[in-house]
């Protein structure tokens, strides 16, 4: 920075800068080790909030994936069938149909319809 | 507020404070803090123009560093390191703002601020000064500030901004001669 072929404005730009060059801030470093501190302490926090989302998620998705498959319903339904109880039902399907022979017939074509010769 | 400037840093002791730093120890940061701040700070006032900006983007910088140190490896100077790190933020900070600071109006004169500021003439060229380089574009007042001011190499200058050397030469070159245009008045002969 000291060539002697400067004009006076380069040396007088290189004096005016340099006079910034160093700005001595009292205290600087430590408010830097505090602001380092709590920015430790702030991604600590944060690492061990998402830590214990993670494991809530890992808990929700082994609940989720330990839910009966649609294979294992099946199975299921077909046991319950087999079951006693489920005779029930097919005993109240089977009255059901006998109630049906009580309900009226009224569509059905009466017997003079049958017998009766077309166009007569 | 002192302009007296730490002794200059050693490159090896920088090594060594770094690993230190990254195993967590906070005085080998303190120390390193202090070796390396005022030039810091100074480089970035120039940048944005204002001592408060300017002292916390120089913080932003050395939390930045704290959390590198670990992956950190020792193949460019700390100083470049700092000041590629300084000069991202600056530009971020420039974004955030939607515009760059055209004028030097914080530099006005703080009381002790110089012991020979009673000089009106050098206060004065002082001020005008800075409102020029204030005035320049981004990448023409970040290069003569580097140059001029912290004295760095060409090559250094080349990789804090991220371009190659011979932009960078550009780049100074037309800062000075933007330079002169604006300080005629107080230069004849520029």
């Amino acid at each position: 920075m000291n060539d002697p072929q400067r004009t006076p404005f380069d040396r007088e730009l290189a004096e005016t800068l340099a006079r910034d060059r160093a700005v001595v801030v009292p205290g600087f470093a430590e408010r830097v080790v505090s602001a380092v501190r709590a920015d430790r302490r702030r991604r600590l926090v944060v690492r061990w909030s998402s830590a214990a989302a993670a494991a809530a998620a890992c808990l929700v998705a082994a609940l989720t994936l330990s839910a009966p498959s649609e294979e294992t319903l099946n199975r299921q339904v077909w046991e319950l069938v087999a079951r006693d109880e489920s005779a029930q039902i097919a005993d109240l399907l089977g009255a059901a149909d006998d109630l049906r022979l009580l309900s009226p017939v009224a569509d059905q074509p009466g017997v003079v319809d049958v017998l009766a010769p077309a166009g007569s | 507020m002192s302009q007296e400037e730490p002794t200059l840093p050693d490159d090896e002791d920088d090594k060594r404070l770094m690993a230190l730093v990254a195993s967590g120890d906070d005085d080998a940061l303190r120390l390193l803090v202090h070796r390396h701040h005022a030039r810091l700070v100074g480089y970035l006032r120039g940048e944005v123009g204002s001592q408060a900006t300017a002292e916390e983007l120089a913080m932003e910088v050395f939390i930045r560093l704290h959390r590198a140190a670990g992956r950190w490896r020792p193949e460019a100077k700390l100083t470049t390191f700092l000041i590629h790190i300084a000069h991202n933020l600056v530009l971020n900070e420039w974004r955030r703002r939607g515009r760059k600071p055209t004028t030097a109006l914080e530099f006005a004169a703080e009381p002790g601020d110089h012991s020979q500021q009673s000089a009106r003439r050098v206060a004065e060229l002082d001020e005008a000064f800075r409102r020029a380089v204030a005035q320049l574009p981004d990448e023409q007042r970040t290069a003569i500030l580097l140059v001029v001011q912290q004295e760095l190499p060409y090559e250094d200058i080349a990789v804090i901004m991220g371009a190659p050397v011979s932009s960078v030469k550009t780049w100074i070159h037309r800062a000075r001669a933007r330079l002169r245009e604006l300080m005629k008045d107080f230069h004849p002969d520029a």
